[in-house]
This record gives C-alpha cells, sequence and structure tokens, in this order.
C-alpha cells in the first residue's frame, strides 16, 4: 500500500496542523518522529517500500540559542537530508520537497546565486564571504553602501543577522542585532530582542564575530513604509501557487516574526495592482527555480518608493504561518491535496 | 485638504549621481509642481553624508517659484533611510524671508541645524523632530518673532545626540518665548519627560493652549501623577497626547478619566540591568 510520510515533531504546530488538513481531505498521514525515525523506518520498509512512500521533511527541533552551535546544528542537519536524498535510490520515494531542494535553500549564499542566475531580482550581495571587519569596512567605501545586512550563510529567521549603517566622513557606526555576547561565555547567542549599538569598539567586537559564523553582506535596502511602520512581504508558493502572502510590519530593521513583528495580511496594505502582480509573478518564477521544490516560503523586499520587489531569501520549510493555521489552514490543506492527488491521482 | 507631493532619492537615484544640487532643478521641472502646496522632501539620497543647504539655498533662490508652497517638511525620512541622528540639516535663516507665505515648516533631523533669526508673520506650526535638540536651535526658536503660531512640536531628545541643555532650558524657553497665538505645545522625545511635564506645567502657556503632547518620551507615574492633579485647573485642555511613555496602566486609567481626550497608547516597560533603570525616549532608539 502507498504511504504518505511526515518526517517530523510530535504535538508541534507543523505536525498538528498537517494533520488536521490531512484528515479534511481523507488522506492517512502517519508520523516518523525525527527522534526515533531511523528505527521506524526500517520497521515501514517491508510494508510501504514497494508500493512507495510520499515524504514531507518538516525541520527537525532545535533548542540552542547559541549561534556557534546553530551553525553545527544546521551542517548535521544537511547531512541528514543527504541520507534521506539517498534513499531515494533504495525505495519507490516521492518527496514534498526533496531534500536537496531543502539543502540548497538552507544555503543563502547559494540560494541568492542560483536567483541570480536566472535574472531574478534580489536584495544585492556586497560580499558573498565577510572575513574580517576591515574587508567589510573598505568594500562599504568602495561600493558606496552606507549600510548593510550582515547574516549568517546557514542562519535561519533573525539569528546571527546584523544591519549595520557606517558613515564614511564621520566614522560613526550603529548596528542593530538580536544577538549579544553572553557575558558570563562571552559566546554569541540570539535573543528575541533587538538592540542598537553605537559604540565603536562595541561594534567591530560584534562584527567580528559575526563574520567567524561564515557571514555575507548584502545591500540594506530601505523598506516600504505602511502607518509609520517598515514592512517586508512573506510568501508561501506551493505548485506554482501563491498561498500565502503575509506583510510583516516592525519599527526596526529587521523584520521578522519570530521577533513579535506585527503581521498584517498584504492585502490590507493597500498596494497598487500592478505592484500585487508584479510580486506575485516574481514569487512564482523564484521558486520554480529549484528543482523538486513544491513548497517554499520566501521573504520579499518592497523597496521604498518605487516598490520594486526582490527576493531577500527563501526556505524549503517555510510553510508554517500562524496567520494561516488559525485562520483557514490553506497552506496545509492544499499540502494535503497534493498528498491525495499523488495517492489517487487528480480528481 | 492640500496638494502634498513627496520628492526623495532612493539608492540607484544616489548611484546615479543625484543628490542635493540636483533635487531643487527636478522639484522644478515637475509638470505637477505648480499645483503642489504642501512640499515633503524625503531622503536626497546622500542625507546622511551631505547636508540639504543646496535644497534650501535652491528654494531661496527660486523663491517665486515656490511661492504657492505653504507647508514645507524637509527630511522626511525614517531609521531604514538614515539614522535620524545622521540626517545633516542645513541652515535656514534665509529661508524666513523668501517663503513669507509659509504656514507650516517641519524638519527633521538636528545635526548641522541652524534657524538663524526667526522673523515670520504667517508661520503657523514649527515642528523639530530630531534625536537631540541643541540649545542654540532652541535659543533661536525662543527669540522668534511668529506671531501665527499656533503649533509649536519640539523633539527634545539626548545629549548624545545633540540636545545640551536641561529642564532649565526648557524652562527659561517657556518664559521666555512669546507665542500670542499658541494652541498647540509639544515638548516631546526626551530622557527627563517628567521633569519637562512638570516646566511645561507651570507655563503661561498651560491657560491658552488646547493641546499638550508630551508623547514619546520617558513619562512615568511621576509624570502622569502631576498631570492628574494639574490638568483639572484647565479646561482648555482638549487634547492631551502622551502616546509612548512608561507609566502604568492604572495610571493610564486614571488619566483617561479626565475631561479630555487623552492618548496613553504605546505603553513601554522599563528594563533593569547592572541593577540600573533603563528608559528611552522613542526617537533614541
Amino acid at each position: 500500500m502507498r504511504q504518505i510520510l511526515l518526517l517530523g515533531n510530535p504535538g508541534t504546530k507543523r505536525t498538528v496542523y498537517l494533520e488536521a488538513g490531512a484528515r479534511e481531505a481523507g488522506v492517512a498521514l502517519r508520523l516518523l518522529d525525527w527522534k526515533t525515525w531511523q528505527k521506524d523506518r526500517r520497521q515501514m520498509a517491508g510494508d510501504g517500500a514497494a508500493a512507495g512512500i510520499f515524504l514531507k521533511i518538516d525541520p527537525p527541533l532545535w533548542d540552542s540559542c547559541r549561534l556557534d552551535e546553530l551553525d553545527i546544528l544546521v551542517r548535521g542537519y544537511e547531512e541528514e537530508l543527504e541520507v534521506l536524498a539517498s534513499l531515494e535510490g533504495e525505495q519507490k520515494l516521492t518527496f514534498l520537497n526533496h531534500p536537496e531542494a531543502i539543502i540548497c535553500l538552507l544555503d543563502k549564499r547559494g540560494c541568492k546565486r542560483c536567483l541570480q542566475s536566472r535574472g531574478i531580482p534580489v536584495t544585492e550581495t556586497l560580499l558573498e564571504s565577510v572575513s574580517h571587519s576591515e574587508q567589510l569596512l573598505e568594500a562599504m567605501e568602495r561600493e558606496q553602501m552606507s549600510q548593510v545586512f550582515l547574516k549568517p550563510v546557514r542562519g535561519s529567521g533573525a539569528a546571527g543577522a546584523a544591519a549595520f549603517r557606517y558613515q564614511r566622513k564621520t566614522g560613526q557606526m550603529v548596528l542593530y542585532t538580536c544577538s549579544m555576547e553572553d557575558p558570563d561565555t562571552g559566546r554569541l547567542v540570539n535573543t528575541k530582542r533587538l538592540r542598537r549599538f553605537t559604540d565603536r569598539k562595541q561594534i567591530l567586537s560584534l562584527v567580528r564575530r559575526l563574520t567567524a559564523l561564515d557571514c555575507l553582506a548584502e545591500r540594506w535596502y530601505p523598506k516600504a513604509e505602511h502607518k509609520g511602520y517598515s514592512y517586508d512581504l512573506r510568501a508561501v508558493v506551493q505548485d506554482g501557487q501563491v498561498d500565502f502572502l503575509l506583510s510583516r510590519l516592525s519599527r526596526g530593521p529587521l523584520t521578522n516574526l519570530h521577533l513579535n513583528n506585527h503581521p498584517l495580511s498584504a492585502r490590507e496594505l493597500g498596494l497598487p495592482s500592478r505592484i500585487w502582480e508584479e510580486t506575485e509573478e516574481l514569487c512564482r518564477t523564484a521558486a520554480g527555480c529549484f528543482r523538486g521544490l513544491r513548497s517554499t516560503g520566501m521573504d520579499i523586499l518592497l523597496e521604498k518608493g518605487s516598490l520594486r520587489p526582490r527576493v531577500i531569501e527563501m526556505n524549503g520549510q517555510g510553510d508554517l504561518i500562524y496567520q494561516d493555521i488559525y485562520d483557514e489552514n490553506k497552506i496545509y490543506r492544499h499540502q494535503a491535496e497534493m498528498m491525495k492527488e499523488w495517492l489517487y491521482g487528480k480528481t | 485638504m492640500g496638494n502634498t507631493k513627496k520628492y526623495a532619492y532612493d539608492y540607484d537615484d544616489y548611484d546615479a549621481g543625484k543628490g542635493p544640487s540636483t533635487m531643487v532643478e527636478e522639484i522644478l521641472a515637475d509638470p505637477e509642481f505648480p499645483q503642489v502646496t504642501e512640499l515633503v522632501i524625503g531622503s536626497w539620497g546622500s542625507a546622511c553624508e551631505d547636508d540639504c543647504q543646496e535644497i534650501l539655498d535652491g528654494i531661496i533662490a527660486n523663491k517665486e517659484r515656490f511661492a504657492h508652497v505653504d507647508s514645507l517638511f524637509i527630511g522626511d525620512m525614517d531609521y531604514e533611510e538614515c539614522e535620524v541622528s545622521w540626517i545633516l540639516q542645513g541652515n535656514y535663516s534665509a529661508l524666513w524671508a523668501a517663503m513669507p507665505q509659509l504656514k507650516e515648516l517641519t524638519i527633521k533631523g538636528s545635526m548641522d541645524l541652524e534657524l538663524g533669526e526667526i522673523c515670520h508673520e504667517n508661520l503657523e506650526s514649527l515642528a523639530i523632530i530630531c534625536g537631540g535638540l541643541p540649545v542654540s536651535v532652541i535659543r533661536s526658536i525662543q527669540k522668534a518673532k511668529l506671531p501665527c503660531l499656533k503649533k509649536l512640536v519640539l523633539y527634545i531628545g539626548i545629549d548624545n545626540y545633540g540636545f545640551d541643555g536641561d529642564a532649565d532650558t526648557i524652562r527659561t524657553f517657556l518664559e521666555e518665548s512669546d507665542f500670542p497665538k499658541l494652541e498647540y505645545l509639544g515638548i516631546e522625545d526626551s530622557e527627563i519627560q517628567d521633569e519637562l511635564a512638570e516646566v511645561v506645567l507651570n507655563s503661561k502657556y498651560m491657560s491658552r493652549i488646547h493641546t499638550l503632547d508630551l508623547a514619546n518620551g520617558t513619562l512615568t507615574d511621576r509624570g502622569g501623577q502631576l498631570l492628574l492633579e494639574k490638568i483639572p485647573m484647565y479646561p482648555n485642555i482638549r487634547v492631551l497626547d502622551l502616546h509612548y511613555h512608561y507609566m502604568s496602566d492604572e495610571m493610564g486609567e486614571k488619566l483617561k478619566a479626565l475631561p479630555a481626550r487623552v492618548d496613553v497608547s504605546d505603553p513601554n516597560e522599563q528594563e533593569e540591568y547592572d541593577g540600573e533603570i533603563w528608559m528611552n525616549a522613542m526617537l533614541t532608539e
């Protein structure tokens, strides 16, 4: 018998709401727990392998807030994804998102390169790899770029990201980040609060610590504004369709749903229809650039003034949107429909 | 409602070589400009690197072609474009005579800001939004001849960003200045907001204004208590704007019961770090 499996974590919102969608669609969904999946996999191989398996992979749960550990965790996760990808040869496996597509999107540098090579507008990269703060300052000066974002190549969300501004004439600096040095251990930790630093010495020390995590630097574009808040957009695209578009309003330069920013349905922004269409088209095209990617979440920047959309980053597991699960649960219902289609063909 | 239009440069404009020297020329070349009565100038592309003097000089040199503008905002940009405390302003001394029709002037940023001798028959509203207001600017406004001024909003800010005065500076300012038609007084965005509340509540303007604005600062229950005691003495106060504050919910409720429209939205919580209490005014962090 054909089987539909979710490799995930019991009781989490991702699991509960996909299960709800599956129930509604009349699809039997079996959960494989990340903690025990290797063992369970062998058990299930017997009955499901011959007929075929449809697998959705959710991210494992990480509870570390230490940024150096997060990097190691992501690397470990990539290895597990490679193992999953290799199973394709042994079993009749269909993935919602192919593990290689997930790996590809875990690497912000590679993701941007791929999008750029297809002519998709992205936020411009200043340095693909920042090795030290002097190099960063030189590059900013050379390119006349007075403000940049620093992002760990393997980070997720705002973890380890920083907005950095440098006034060449006066040497003044400002850095916004949620990361800080733990006063006890001296290690870099991620917090849920955005802080603003203005002391040059303190900033350069933080930049040094952040760049040690393998960071890229990209241009900090002024974001569009709505009623005194700046915002960017979070889109979820599945099977070539924009299933959800949410704006994330904030009063600081780092917009992220984990930072308790204020979400607002993108429809309420009152964007001109031309911008709306352009943005949706961009989302669909960007999602189509990666083989084996059927569901993706992406962050879109609308430039202040022109409202030109650009892709900030993409995520192969960016399908959890609270505003959707507590409302229509459209995203997971659509996934359940995809599963149903795999089981019974198009109805 | 006037006809508003904002002119601003983004990154691409800046990359293409546009800046304060090209802004006035572009405004004048815009066929819509003759209908614009409310002129808003946003980022001039390099607001952290170049001051806006060339824009001011351009307006002054072409004053006849700006004669239909009765509201002017210079520096309308947010933290996405430039730190407010980094915006390089300019010298406004010659603007007063060049734009006698002006009714409203809003300036954002206080670095390199000079207002000179202010003498203007028609100005009704003056607002300075900044992270720290220099005493030199406060003194200019203190001596200003603005017989029609109805609304005055001053962001006081902090010493790091240019405020080099104290509560006495504001006390003297309120004593010495003379705005016979003042209706709206805003002394906001301060880290000594409680002290300033006291100073304002003891000023001569209290019996004249209908709106008191002490928003965006570190107003605590101490300042709230003063307001509770004093506001009932001034039935002329119809609006009390205290949004962004550090008062308790209980104090907010008590204030809302005052016979005025009271805004206590956007409450903030004090932070304790190393045994010290930390509070920030809105435009300083």
